[in-house]
């Protein structure tokens, strides 16, 4: 099998790992309450580490080495989701996007688990001890927000329905969709966003939220092709300020 | 005439039908043991302020066992534990506790303190009609090496434990120093500053 389809994959998964892990970094010292901090904190190490096992995977396949491709890249050569990239918001929107995306990624590491290819399957199931915390907590802030005054259960109806057209921006199809399957590396996006969609529904059903009509639903495409919004950029060189004025730096 | 009992005139009593109980300005708070491994005893950490049992152990996870080993955690609402008082010179609290030993139909956790400053650990459980009688019950049924200085009681039921499923939580990257002090080797650094200096 080419080396492209892999490395496609790869990519988008560090890429959401690294921007999300990122975005998670700035609630450190903002969240609504001390043992959030440290919980975001958490989890924004834990997304940052599983990004660098993704890049040095690609750099096992002859890609550079971790720390240029994350920090010296241009927007338009990363393979996030817009989902990821956007601001964090109030704290309503953010774990909101946890939920959304976190469960998805559980579920990708799952099906990567099985994956014919050796070393994704390895690192994949190294993961999901971690992602099982991701859940439980994105999961059980939604029970506690989706049950709580009129008030709350509004303001998390609402950030439902803006982040669900970015979340399944998270299944843009690969342009090696095929291959990926056929080969046995991943079962693929379409099926895993069914298990998402499966997953997400049994946490919406113990609140008072609704899911809304998701035939109705136009994807936000582009990020997994390098069209980002105008949020990713700045991201970047926040991230990259280091190495970009000192680049023997260590830190 | 007024008293001058100091207790009373430091209390500043409630006048009738005016109340002097305050909002929380603060979430409950939780009270978190952890296990660090098999089998050994479930050991009082902390605790955490939180909205629900559920919310306080996302939240107990992190403040108590992102480092190190885990093989669980339960915690309890603070205001389902029961407290005894505490002895001193070694006595044990249980040689203040009298009266019959009747088991009951409810399961009570035992936490005890062997010493100051050391946490509760979990000795065991009973059966028992009430907190009170849980500790009669205690008093004959579990075994004490050493006096008790303090001990804790807790309906099993408020308890709420992670299961054996979630074990999985503590299996982290194993590779994840950066979260590790000795990573940063500060030490080295500082010793660096220092010669520097001189």
């Amino acid at each position: 099998m080419r080396l492209e389809p892999t490395k496609e994959l790869l990519y988008k998964m560090a890429d959401d790992l690294l921007i999300l892990g990122h975005r998670s970094s700035e609630w450190i010292g903002m969240g609504p309450l001390l043992e959030e901090d440290i919980a975001f904190a958490s989890k924004a190490q834990d997304k940052v580490g599983q990004s660098l096992a993704f890049y040095e995977l690609l750099e096992a396949l002859g890609e550079e080495d971790p720390d240029t491709v994350a920090f010296s890249r241009k927007a338009e050569n990363f393979h996030n989701a817009t989902f990821v990239e956007l601001p964090n918001g109030d704290f309503d929107f953010s774990m909101m996007r946890h939920f959304l995306f976190d469960n998805a990624d559980a579920l990708r590491y799952q099906m990567l688990g099985d994956s014919e290819l050796e070393e994704l399957s390895h690192v994949a199931r190294k993961f999901t001890g971690e992602l099982q915390y991701h859940t439980l907590h994105a999961n059980e802030w939604i029970k506690q927000l989706g049950n709580a005054t009129p008030e709350s259960i509004e303001r998390m109806q609402n950030v439902l329905d803006t982040a669900l057209p970015y979340a399944f921006g998270i299944f843009e199809p690969s342009p090696y969709e095929d291959e990926l399957i056929s080969s046995g590396v991943f079962a693929g996006e379409a099926a895993l966003q069914v298990r998402w969609l499966e997953a997400i529904t049994v946490v919406l059903n113990e609140t008072d939220l609704k899911l809304p009509n998701i035939e109705k639903i136009a994807p936000q495409y582009g990020g997994r092709v390098g069209q980002h919004t105008e949020h990713l950029q700045p991201l970047l060189e926040e991230m990259g300020e280091v190495i970009q004025t000192d680049p023997k730096a260590e830190w | 005439m007024e008293t001058l009992d100091p207790r009373l005139k430091r209390l500043d009593l409630l006048t009738e039908g005016e109340s002097h109980k305050e909002k929380l300005d603060q979430l409950p708070t939780y009270e978190v043991f952890v296990q660090v491994k098999e089998p050994r005893a479930y050991r009082h950490e902390g605790c955490v302020h939180a909205t629900s049992r559920e919310m306080a152990l996302i939240f107990a996870k992190e403040q108590f066992s992102r480092r190190g080993m885990c093989s669980g955690i339960w915690v309890v609402d603070t205001r389902d534990v029961m407290v005894t008082d505490y002895s001193e010179n070694e006595l044990d609290i249980y040689d203040k506790i009298s009266g019959s030993d009747t088991a009951g139909n409810t399961e009570y956790t035992i936490f005890h303190m062997i010493k100051r400053g050391t946490q509760h650990k979990c000795d065991g459980v009973v059966m028992a009609d009430s907190p009170e009688a849980a500790l009669q019950v205690a008093k004959n049924r579990i075994e004490r090496k050493k006096a008790v200085l303090n001990a804790w009681v807790v309906e099993s039921a408020k308890i709420l434990k992670t299961s054996v499923e979630d074990r999985s939580m503590w299996e982290t990257t194993p590779k994840k120093l950066f979260r590790e002090a000795i990573d940063y080797k500060t030490q080295e650094k500082l010793n660096e500053f220092k010669s520097k200096q001189s």
